[in-house]
């Protein structure tokens, strides 16, 4: 493990023995809960001291945080199947119809009203009629799984893919569905998915964030740093933004300032906070808040590293895109590559968003309202070689079998084009989102819309279940997991959820 | 009363300080505590006393499930008749005198009852009592109804939880008396650290204390002369000038404001996807510094910002409206309430737990499960602010009465000196034809000055453009008298034509009538539908004799397009010919793109000096008129609401009985208000019921606040909420003796800040002692001054203060830390370059909701998304970053090393000096004076200034 045990360019050996002797606290009975309490000053962070107690009557557990390693791997509930998570995000609401969920009633009754559905206002107009999809669809790997022509590589691994056509979400909106799928709520200011899992598990690799939000080149998405806030959460836990394009803010400092000039500084800092922290001895925060300028330092020098795609062969490159004509395609390439890189380092949570919203309606993401045939044949190519290679990488490296890959998106579209418009609809009522690697039956669908894919009809499911099942395959009890926040135990999934355990190999 | 609460409460507090939150143990010791309080308050009857034990198993054991409209089992355990009746079964639950008989006492002895997925049994005491009660003829007072709210378990909170009571001033304790006290708080804090077998901390260092009282109450550090004359000051009332002068300074309301904006989670931007900002939202934040500030009264203060908009307090109101709110409209009917009933439960959410510290929300589904409030409760309290809607409204600022009043007079001078002031422009500028050049057109004015000439008509020809149609924004002729009159004006009788008009008059802001109508700008102009041509006429009421004609394209000065660069101007008098009395032919050319000069610049140096006299009089008669004392303000816009209904599982498809505006029932006095009330009538009664003394949450919910920010924790740890899971407050007696001296002292903050701060309990010094740290590491006992990071805006404010660049200016539109851009949706690149504008204090940043600052907002800033009364102290790698790298903290280093070499030029050691005094209030000592020597020779002061900024000393106090 890196950490206090090598020598530490700021922290002396009075500030290691601190923290050494409050992390034993923390590990013991309920006076290290106290010692806690000192550190964590705030309520939420209080419950730690519970957790002990609790757990021999299933209550909540929450996890006990080294303030000075906030990062430091912690243990699951249970054996995990998954170690780490990849979720790609297609921002924009991606067409299910278009894409995974092939109807071929809609095909026939193409130009016909959906039935009892005449006069049907979704978001954000009138409904018109049935449509089906202007890309043929056709069976796909040695399962036969039928996927359209619009992500023909990304079909290609349908062997990988376990399907679940039976998502559905809370929300016809963009924010709220990005929200609702991020965290599990609609409104914002809740935890997300990644930042509870980094809360729960910390990361095996301290010298890197526990979780990293990679936004899309094009910018960010609906409801931008929502999808990755810590919410209630320590700060800690929140998702670090950064992509190929744009590294961590503030790792270096600007151009102008001298090496020798933030030499300087760090030393004198160190003498400075070494002979404030002997004046005030016992006071843990000072040494944690030593420590952490410790790990930026280590961050300083990895997260570039990580973020060196340079390092990978021509083969890599060429597989993913990186050098792709079309610049937004080799920039998300880039960002797949990077993802990779970061999963393989140990980062817990790696969140990849594809589609953007600052451009507008379908314009950089897949809210293909209008035209939706002409938007979506320039979104899905930026797609579909990338995220395909990545897949194929993981699976390559042997990662796959201890990496869960998530892909979806907030929701999805309907099966009838808007009235006077040549695209479709918000539908939360029905989607499809897949899973691949770590603990999962592939190739398998789980769930289905009805014949046309308007409403989920079979086994229907919702983003707390999928949440609920995330979690799971990461060795967590999503009805465990918690924390203490603003007078109730907050979960990922609230009062909701169930492992989907159909979908578990 | 007193004593034996009194008894219960330090007993208590014992098990407390082990192990606090939601612990079983203490949860039963308060069931105990406060059962005794119940027990002293009810009159005592027989029947109630052998009643009372089992209403309280009824209620801990059954009632969750066998009461309401549908019980479970068809057995409603409320009522005598429900128990003698019995459910599903058939058989009565209880046959009096026959325990044996008993259907209740079988379920219960057999153990199927509570069921098993309760996790709840009763003891083997609890079972024998029950019994003994059936065999003693199971006493039940007559007519009684059990609610199940009526008793705390230890699960959840009854009508009987400490905080639901009447607050009752305590005695003092015996410690009143000890040295150590200087006023009552210490008298309080020190019992229960008798208790404990502690003692107080020694006094902290002057320094320390000094430090410590001026970020708590003004945010900023010492200045050097602070703390020179602090240190100095052998007077007895020294600490008491400090505080004085401190809760003096308008830099408290900066301070204290971002506390209650925290709470109100006012932020300008509305959240979700668009994110769009909300740049009339400061006059809230403003607002909040001004009535901090004033010390106003808080129940005033509360009433204000509920229903400021009948007390004259309008921008308080942006407190009900300053969260989130979802602008991305939804066609379907479903969505449009859902985010509706979003935006109420964000309005009744805030207003429970900012001033009531009640977790409201948690009733919008179902009954609150660990708090007495209802569902209806919830619906009762949105009913109230059902007629709340989000936006701006134009509200009357202070001091609009009093300019209204002095309109008339302002008016007629204002008119006066704009005459006198336009007359001396035009007095300066060349008369057309008189062979002197004239300066060229300006899109903002112009005059054209000729002999006087008799007129019945007047005629202005464009012969060409600087693009496109031309446009004038009024045309004014006016006569050779003193005061001259603009005889054009349609209200003076004038008559325009033209030879065309913009899109053929479809347009409503061109119109022919614009050019004569008396008022300027683009919005009332005219343009003409020919590119580069045009003319318009205005026939005079009668034949004049005039001098001057004076015209523009936008007198506003926000177009300069469509400007006449060639034109005449022709008279003629009744029934004569046409003649040219002035044209381009004479001005300078007109350069596009280059501003024009001002015509002051072109006036003589004694003319000049009288201008700018007159300009500076019209700025001040203009912000004396009424509307200068208006504005547009988010602070919501009300009106009548359709009637509220409870929603079954706060489904909005599932409305169900109507409920009439109303409050907490178990807060005691109801809300008289007719259901039918208009809608400011019910703001302002609920204000005026929580803005009460008979409140028992409304005094003690601030107090507590107001400890929370002075020792970093509340005596509730969650002072937002003092239901259930707030717990017990570890300090209860002195929590009610706050709450009550808050109310005597007419709910006056300040006094309020005063007592605590000159406490000697504030007055610690910081440093841990073994033996308290092992009996009470939290410090909930307050055996010492628990040291704090500074806040997010604390830090940056101590930055811009210690490098001498901080902008004291107050008030109004604050700064924008994020990149300007007109994309579809507001994107929030963050400025890395900064200047004087961004260096206010930080209550003055624009502050979006969910997007941090870039470089602050890492430290823990809340992202207001909803209420957040206290703020987590957390410790990231990327804070270190940012402090060391970001872009502006990087330049604050070197505004801070080029202050050094300004104060103290030449001398390095003189620098480091004052650099040490300036951010740690101290000079260095040797060690500390060799290495800042070391780093200065190699990184330069601003290596100094950067290492002096992420030093623990300055970001911690002690």
């Amino acid at each position: 493990m890196l950490g206090f045990g090598t020598m530490s360019p700021h922290l002396s050996l009075h500030g290691l023995r601190l923290l050494d002797r409050r992390r034993f606290l923390a590990a013991s009975g309920s006076l290290s809960a106290m010692a806690l309490v000192q550190l964590l000053a705030q309520d939420g962070l209080l419950a730690v001291a519970d957790s002990a107690a609790s757990e021999n009557e299933g209550g909540p557990l929450r996890p006990q945080i080294d303030p000075a390693a906030p990062w430091r791997a912690r243990p699951s509930h249970f054996a995990p199947k998954a170690r780490r998570v990849l979720m790609i995000f297609c921002s924009g609401a991606c067409s299910h119809v278009d894409t995974w969920d092939y109807k071929p009633e809609l095909i026939r009754r193409d130009g016909q009203p959906l039935p009892g559905q005449e006069n049907l206002i979704t978001f954000q107009s009138e409904a018109g009629n049935l449509t089906r999809s202007p890309w043929n669809f056709r069976p796909r790997g040695e399962c036969g799984k039928y996927v359209s022509d619009l992500l023909p590589q990304l079909g290609g691994l349908v062997d990988e893919m376990c399907f679940i056509h039976s998502m559905t979400s809370i929300t016809n909106t963009h924010g709220p569905g990005e929200n609702h799928m991020s965290t599990g709520f609609a409104v914002e200011g809740y935890p997300s998915v990644g930042a509870w899992i980094s809360y729960a598990l910390g990361t095996e690799n301290e010298n890197l964030p526990a979780f990293v939000a990679i936004p899309d080149p094009r910018g960010v998405p609906q409801s931008a740093q929502n999808n990755w806030s810590a919410g209630f959460l320590p700060a800690a836990f929140q998702g670090t933004p950064f992509n190929a394009q744009r590294p961590i803010t503030h790792l270096a400092p600007p151009q102008h300032v001298s090496e020798a000039g933030s030499r300087a500084a760090a030393n004198l800092l160190a003498l400075l906070n070494e002979r404030h922290l002997a004046r005030h001895p016992g006071d843990a925060e000072l040494a944690a808040r030593i420590a952490s300028y410790e790990l930026a330092a280590r961050l300083q020098l990895s997260a570039p590293e990580a973020s060196d795609l340079s390092a990978e062969s021509q083969t890599t490159h060429e597989a993913y895109g990186t050098n792709h004509a079309h610049p937004l395609l080799a920039g998300f390439a880039r960002n797949c590559l990077l993802a990779r890189r970061l999963l393989e380092r140990g980062v817990r949570f790696v969140q990849l968003f594809n589609g953007a919203y600052a451009m507008g309606e379908g314009v950089g993401n897949w809210d293909g309202h209008k035209y939706l045939k002409d938007q979506y044949e320039v979104h899905a190519p930026i797609l579909d070689q990338p995220a395909a290679a990545l897949l194929q990488d993981l699976k390559t490296r042997g990662m796959l079998h201890d990496t869960l890959v998530v892909w979806t998106t907030e929701f999805g579209r309907m099966p009838v084009f808007q009235k006077g418009a040549q695209g479709r609809d918000h539908n939360p009522s029905g989607f499809t989102c897949w899973l691949a690697g770590a603990g999962v039956k592939h190739p398998y669908s789980y769930g289905a819309t009805d014949e046309f894919g308007y409403r989920a009809v079979e086994k229907v499911t919702n983003v707390y279940e999928l949440h609920a099942t995330i979690l799971h395959l990461l060795g967590l009890d999503h009805q465990r997991l918690s924390f203490f926040h603003n007078g109730a135990e907050q979960r990922l999934t609230f009062v909701h959820g169930r492992v989907i355990e159909e979908v578990l190999a | 009363m007193l004593a034996p609460r009194a008894g219960k409460t330090s007993a208590l507090w014992v098990s407390n300080s082990q192990g606090y939150n939601s612990n079983m143990r203490v949860q039963h010791l308060v069931c105990l505590f406060t059962g005794a309080v119940w027990l002293l308050a009810l009159p005592a009857r027989a029947a109630e006393d052998a009643f009372l034990p089992v209403a309280r198993l009824l209620v801990k054991y059954c009632l969750e499930c066998h009461s309401g409209p549908e019980p479970a089992a068809a057995l409603n355990l409320t009522t005598r008749e429900g128990l003698l009746a019995g459910g599903e079964s058939g058989e009565a639950a209880v046959v009096p005198g026959q325990p044996e008989q008993s259907y209740l006492v079988h379920q219960v002895q057999s153990g199927n009852m509570p069921p098993e997925k309760t996790r709840r049994v009763l003891t083997e005491a609890e079972r024998q009592q029950l019994v003994a009660w059936v065999a003693a003829g199971a006493a039940w007072p007559e007519g009684r109804v059990l609610d199940p709210y009526d008793f705390t378990t230890e699960h959840r909170a009854g009508k009987d939880w400490w905080s639901l009571q009447p607050v009752v001033r305590p005695s003092l304790p015996a410690e009143a008396a000890d040295p150590w006290v200087r006023n009552p708080i210490d008298a309080f804090v020190l019992a229960r650290l008798r208790v404990a077998g502690l003692e107080p901390s020694p006094e902290a260092e002057r320094l320390t204390w000094l430090r410590r009282v001026t970020f708590d109450l003004v945010g900023l550090p010492p200045t050097p002369e602070e703390i020179e004359a602090f240190l100095a000051d052998a007077a007895a009332d020294a600490y008491e000038r400090v505080v004085d002068r401190l809760l003096a300074s308008p830099r408290y309301g900066e301070r204290w404001a971002r506390h209650w904006l925290d709470v109100a989670r006012f932020a300008e931007s509305a959240g979700y996807e668009v994110n769009t900002a909300r740049p009339n939202a400061w006059p809230y934040r403003d607002y909040v510094i001004a009535a901090l500030n004033e010390d106003r009264p808080y129940d005033q203060f509360i009433v204000e910002q509920l229903a400021g908009d009948q007390t004259g307090a309008e921008a308080a109101t942006g407190f009900l409206v300053a969260g989130a709110h979802d602008l991305v409209g939804i066609k379907n009917i479903e969505g449009q309430l859902q985010q509706r009933a979003d935006d109420l439960d964000d309005m009744v959410s805030t207003t429970a737990g900012a001033f009531l510290g009640i977790t409201m929300n948690c009733a919008r589904c179902h009954d609150h499960k660990f708090d007495p409030v209802t569902q209806t409760d919830y619906y009762g309290l949105a009913a109230v602010l059902a007629g709340v809607q989000h936006g701006e409204r134009v509200v009357r600022l202070p001091g609009y009465e009093e300019r209204l009043r002095h309109e008339p007079e302002v008016r007629r001078e204002l008119a006066e000196v704009q005459a006198r002031l336009r007359e001396l422009l035009w007095m300066h500028e060349p008369v057309a034809g008189s062979g002197q050049v004239r300066p060229p057109v300006s899109p903002v004015g112009n005059v054209d000055r000729f002999l006087p000439v008799r007129a019945r008509k007047v005629r202005f020809t464009i012969l060409a453009t600087s693009d496109a149609e031309p446009c004038l924004d009024e045309l004014e002729v006016y006569t050779a008298e003193q005061p001259p009159r603009n005889v054009a004006l349609e209200a003076a009788g004038g008559r325009a034509t033209a030879s065309s008009v913009y899109a053929g008059g479809a347009l409503e802001i061109h119109q022919l009538a614009h050019v004569n109508d008396g008022r300027y700008g683009n919005a009332r102009s005219w343009i003409s539908a020919e590119p580069q041509a045009g003319w318009v006429e205005i026939e005079l009421a009668e034949e004049c004799l005039i001098d001057r004609v004076a015209w523009a394209r936008d007198r506003e000065g926000k177009y300069a397009d469509r400007l006449a660069t060639r034109y005449r101007i022709e008279v003629a008098p009744e029934g004569g010919a046409w003649r040219v009395v002035a044209s381009s032919e004479d001005r300078a050319l007109y350069q596009p793109g280059s501003p024009p000069a001002a015509p002051q610049e072109r006036l003589p140096p004694e003319a000049r000096a009288e201008h700018d006299l007159l300009a500076s009089r019209i700025d001040e008669l203009r912000a004396a008129l009424p509307e200068a004392a208006t504005m547009s303000v988010y602070a919501g816009a009300f009106k009548e609401p359709e009637p509220v209904r409870r929603l079954h599982r706060g489904e909005v498809m599932q409305p169900r009985e109507v409920v009439p505006p109303g409050a907490v029932a178990a807060l005691g006095r109801p809300l008289e208000l007719d259901p039918a009330a208009p809608e400011p009538l019910r703001r302002l009664t609920l204000a005026r019921w929580i803005a009460s003394g008979d409140n028992p949450r409304t005094a003690r919910v601030m107090v507590n606040r107001l400890w929370h920010h002075h020792f970093g924790r509340g005596l509730v740890a969650t002072p937002n909420d003092l239901g259930w899971h707030g717990g017990l407050p570890s300090h209860a007696e002195l929590l009610d003796w706050l709450a009550d001296e808050f109310v005597q002292r007419g709910w006056s903050l300040k006094a309020m800040h005063r007592l605590i701060v000159l406490s000697a309990t504030y007055r610690q010094a910081s440093a841990p002692r073994a033996e308290c740290v092992a009996v009470d590491a939290a410090n909930r006992l307050l055996w010492r001054y628990a040291p704090r990071r500074l806040e997010a805006e604390s830090i940056r404010d101590a930055v811009l203060a210690v490098s001498g660049v901080l902008d004291l200016r107050m008030g109004g539109p604050g700064y924008d830390a994020f990149e300007p851009n007109t994309n579809y949706v507001k994107v929030y690149i963050p400025k890395t370059n900064f200047g004087p504008a961004e260096w206010r204090r930080m209550i003055y940043e624009s502050r979006p909701r969910m997007v941090p600052d870039a470089t602050f907002g890492m430290f823990d800033c809340p992202d207001a998304s909803r209420s957040q009364p206290q703020r987590p102290t957390s410790l990231t790698p990327l804070q270190a970053l940012s402090l060391l790298n970001s872009p502006f903290m990087v330049q604050q280093a070197e505004l801070f090393a080029a202050r050094l070499r300004r104060e103290a030029p030449l001398d390095t050691t003189a620098q480091i000096q004052r650099a040490f005094l300036l951010a740690f209030g101290r000079t260095a000592d040797e060690v500390e004076l060799e290495s800042a020597r070391a780093a200065v020779a190699s990184g330069g002061l601003e290596s100094l200034c950067r290492a002096l900024f992420n030093a623990n000393e300055f970001l911690y106090v002690h």
